[in-house]
């Protein structure tokens, strides 16, 4: 039974056809793959469809009759429930009162806590969730907090549920447990539609798919099974996709730019050994809340440093920042948290990528030359292929991919000669992620030191030469990366399983 | 250069078949462009109080003095600015100027200083008393409200403290040589030549007017102004992006603090005396000059020209409404209506750009 129907959606910005013609059709007691590069329009099809977009064409049909939403929260009283790819709880409050924040139950005009107590506790159990509805959500780990929105989106009586990247920032582990709920979802008649870049996701549980490209649908609730990868790939480019293949490379005898020994902090790393050679990129994995990018924070200053020596070029130092890391030591940090910590979204792309050098740059008085600012940076916009209208551009109207690109090209712009680069990749589709990973891969190639942190592990094996795995902010071992998917998926796994800390 | 970048790499990042990722409509409709509304505004409603009472135009009654508020009021709204850019407010903006001026009646009353001497000794006081809000901001973390807040209330009991210790009538009585000139002289008495400016314009206003340069000067030229303006919009990435973030809090309440002392001798030398109240009027409009022209309350975006507009927005508004015969609480009931249909306006506008896909700015 087809529960919600999008029929021939269009929706035009001005100058740019952003949904052409788009159908979905999402059938009660199945899971829906919404599939597409970044900027195909999924983002936009999603706010169509919750109300937050008014579509210029095109009719959407919930439960057999035509509806039309002003806005979010009538979608919502509707029952389309929507779990966004950003968080989105209410930090002061508790796990109880975000799932329940739209319809809070009150007693006499004041908020009922007991009611928000049973009431959060049914949808958390219809989760399988062991949660405190009274835990305050500021405790919960990413994964928890993904399935307590879900817990929310759910909260409002939804049939309908739409999930935007939700397994974007978790490990796989923790994306098992989301899976089973989504199945049990599944199994109780709603409709789920599922956007990710993660293929074997959808793979393992889409039923039928829709992928677009360029706005348009080029294929409309095909079943998944009839799919291989590849043809799906190939229908998201709309190319023939080859697997990547990168020349190859050595890393040159030398002594490490970085080194690490012993090396404890406040944030509870302890014994912590890591060095990094120019040419080498060194990978650190682990999961979530292993301490890889706490690790990364405090050799840049922002967490202290309590025991152990850290030497760059062979020299003691205590990094007190990052503009210290960056001015006397070149180390570079490409941050996880790109929206908010990697790229300033209301600030134009061109001060995005020269914030780094205007010391190099400034003349008497601090004056900034606008011919060599922009000269400098449309040097890297043409090098790392950022897709834009014009440098003045605000960086928050990119896709994640191009955001990603400025958020990297900064510590290239300065010149660093030390890179950390934490989940370069993070919702960032097929093509784009092949790219950055020939580019990281080249950088190293060039003679930088890169420490490589990412949870993905095809990834980290195609990159990386060395593995460190961590767990519990120390570390567990080290695994020379034989580049082949099989062993050294077990090795790792292995290693981040084992008892005590021995090298493989 | 020498990136690191080599061809291999580059070649892979480019995406000729992706779509250039242009802000959906591209370039802001006129209309919705915040100062040109308000230039409008500025100049439909001079012509409508003009038309309504002719003595509108009156060069020295009206003309005159309004320009010397809206000159003095751009400058105060210009120190609000500097602490918006990065995201802060300053609340004892008016009590800062109130300090300076302090440090600059001492300087002409016991030290026998000049005009200008007593100036620049006030623009220090001034920067320094802001320069110390912002390390308190900057070191312990509190919010920048709360700060200023309560530096407002030190500075509210301490300033008649050492009126009353050093002046008999809470007011300084000796005026450097040079002040009272500077309080009527009007461009009609800079003269190259045979060419002299409108007397309608006072030499006042030239204050206002390096202020505007200085600080535009700053945020549009400079490494210390586009650091100022990152930090705003985001003190993490800021961070994150080697600025020194704390230095430029400091910073930007440092230039906060001095703009307010320049802002402070332009109403002693409009008033003629320098006593404990200059500036309790200021904290108010301060924040209008600025929200009015487009400045984000949130940080990160400034516009200099339209504090200037919001300025004389609100001035012009006063004083229009001054001579149509409306008194003092209802002329606050109008004004106060009149700015909330601005910025519902302004609001509504952008809802309205943003609805058809534009980018506000």
């Amino acid at each position: 039974m087809t529960l919600f129907l999008a029929d021939k959606v269009d929706k035009l910005f001005p100058g740019v056809r952003a949904l052409d013609g788009v159908t979905l059709k999402l059938e009660a007691g199945s899971v829906h793959a919404l599939l597409g590069e970044n900027g195909a329009g999924k983002s936009t099809l999603i706010k169509v469809i919750t109300g937050l977009y008014k579509p210029d064409g095109g009719r959407l049909v919930l439960d057999g009759s035509e509806v039309q939403f002003g806005s979010p929260h009538e979608s919502a009283s509707a029952g389309i429930g929507v779990v966004h790819q950003e968080r989105n709880l209410i930090p002061g409050f508790t796990v109880g009162e975000n799932i329940l924040l739209q319809k809070l139950p009150t007693s006499r005009g004041l908020v009922d806590r007991s009611a928000i107590r049973t009431e959060a506790a049914r949808w958390l159990a219809e989760l399988d969730l062991d949660l405190d509805p009274d835990q305050p959500v500021t405790e919960l780990s990413v994964a928890q907090a993904q399935l307590v929105e879900i817990a929310k989106a759910l909260s409002v009586e939804s049939r309908v549920l739409l999930l935007d990247e939700p397994t974007a920032s978790i490990t796989p582990n923790e994306a098992e447990r989301l899976f089973r709920v989504v199945a049990k979802l599944k199994n109780d008649g709603r409709a789920v539609l599922f956007v990710s870049h993660k293929l074997e996701e959808v793979f393992q549980i889409c039923d039928t798919v829709t992928v677009l490209r360029d706005g348009a649908s080029v294929l409309e609730s095909g079943p998944l099974g009839d799919l291989t990868r590849d043809q799906v790939v190939d229908l998201m480019v709309g190319r023939v996709h080859e697997a990547l293949a990168l020349p190859p490379r050595t890393v040159p005898a030398a002594d490490p730019l970085l080194e690490l020994s012993g090396v404890g902090t406040a944030t509870g790393h302890a014994d912590v050994d890591l060095s990094v050679r120019p040419g080498e990129i060194v990978g650190l994995y682990g999961l979530v809340g292993a301490g890889r990018s706490e690790l990364a924070k405090a050799l840049l200053g922002l967490d202290r440093i309590t025991a152990g020596e850290v030497r760059v070029r062979g020299q003691a130092v205590r990094i007190r920042n990052v503009r210290d890391a960056l001015r006397n030591h070149k180390i570079g940090y490409v941050t996880e948290n790109r929206k908010e910590e990697g790229v300033f979204l209301e600030q134009s792309v061109s001060r995005n990528i020269a914030v780094t050098v205007w010391d190099r740059l400034r003349k008497a008085l601090g004056y900034v030359p606008a011919k060599a600012e922009a000269a400098m940076v449309a040097e890297y916009v043409e090098q790392l292929g950022i897709r834009i209208a014009s440098p003045a551009q605000l960086a928050g109207t990119l896709s994640g991919g191009n955001q990603q690109k400025v958020s990297l090209a900064k510590w290239l712009a300065a010149k660093t000669e030390i890179l950390i680069i934490d989940e370069p990749t993070v919702g960032i589709d097929v093509r784009t992620k092949d790219a950055f990973h020939t580019l990281i891969w080249d950088l190293a190639a060039n003679g930088l030191a890169i420490l490589l942190i990412t949870s993905d592990l095809p990834e980290m094996i195609t990159l990386a030469d060395r593995v460190v795995v961590m767990r519990d902010h120390r570390v567990q071992g080290e695994v020379l990366n034989d580049h082949d998917y099989d062993t050294m998926s077990q090795r790792v796994i292995r290693l981040i399983h084992a008892e005590g800390t021995t090298a493989a | 250069m020498s990136a690191p970048v080599s061809e291999t790499a580059t070649a892979a990042l480019q995406e000729p078949d992706a779509p250039i990722e242009a802000p959906q409509g591209g370039r802001t409709p006129w209309w919705a462009n915040q100062r040109i509304g308000l230039l409008i505004l500025v100049v439909a409603l001079s012509a409508l109080f003009g038309v309504l009472r002719p003595a509108f135009f009156n060069q020295q009654l009206v003309v005159f003095p309004l320009l010397r508020d809206i000159a003095m009021f751009t400058v105060v709204g210009l120190a609000q600015l500097c602490v918006l850019s990065i995201g802060h407010m300053n609340l004892a903006v008016g009590r800062m100027a109130a300090f300076s001026m302090m440090i600059t009646g001492i300087s002409y009353d016991l030290w026998h200083f000049s005009l200008y001497a007593g100036l620049l000794v006030g623009l220090v006081a001034g920067a320094a008393i802001g320069a110390l809000a912002g390390w308190v901001i900057a070191r312990t973390g509190v919010n920048s409200f709360v700060v200023t807040l309560a530096l407002d209330f030190l500075l509210l009991g301490l300033i008649p403290l050492v009126y009353t210790a050093l002046t008999d009538n809470a007011a300084f009585v000796t005026k450097p040589p040079g002040m009272r000139e500077l309080r009527n002289y009007s461009l009609g008495d800079v003269c190259i030549g045979n060419l002299c400016g409108s007397p309608a314009v006072p030499q006042l206003t030239l204050f206002a007017v390096i202020a505007m340069a200085v600080v535009g000067w700053i945020y549009s030229r400079t490494k210390l102004g586009r650091e100022l303006l990152m930090t705003g919009t985001s003190v993490k990435a800021a961070e994150l992006s080697g600025i020194p973030t704390a230095r430029r809090v400091i910073t930007a309440h440092a230039m906060s603090g001095c703009l307010a002392a320049l802002a402070g001798f332009m109403l002693a030398v409009s008033t003629g005396s320098i006593k404990a109240t200059i500036g309790e009027e200021f904290m108010l409009p301060s924040f209008l000059g600025p929200i009015l022209g487009g400045t984000l309350l949130a940080g990160g975006f400034i516009s200099v020209w339209g504090t200037l507009l919001g300025a004389a927005l609100s001035s012009v508004i006063r004083k229009g409404l001054d001579l149509l015969g409306v008194g003092l609480e209802s002329l606050n009931i109008y004004l106060g209506l009149i700015l909330l249909v601005a910025l519902s306006t302004d609001r509504i506008r952008t809802v309205l750009s943003d609805r058809q896909g534009v980018r506000k700015r």
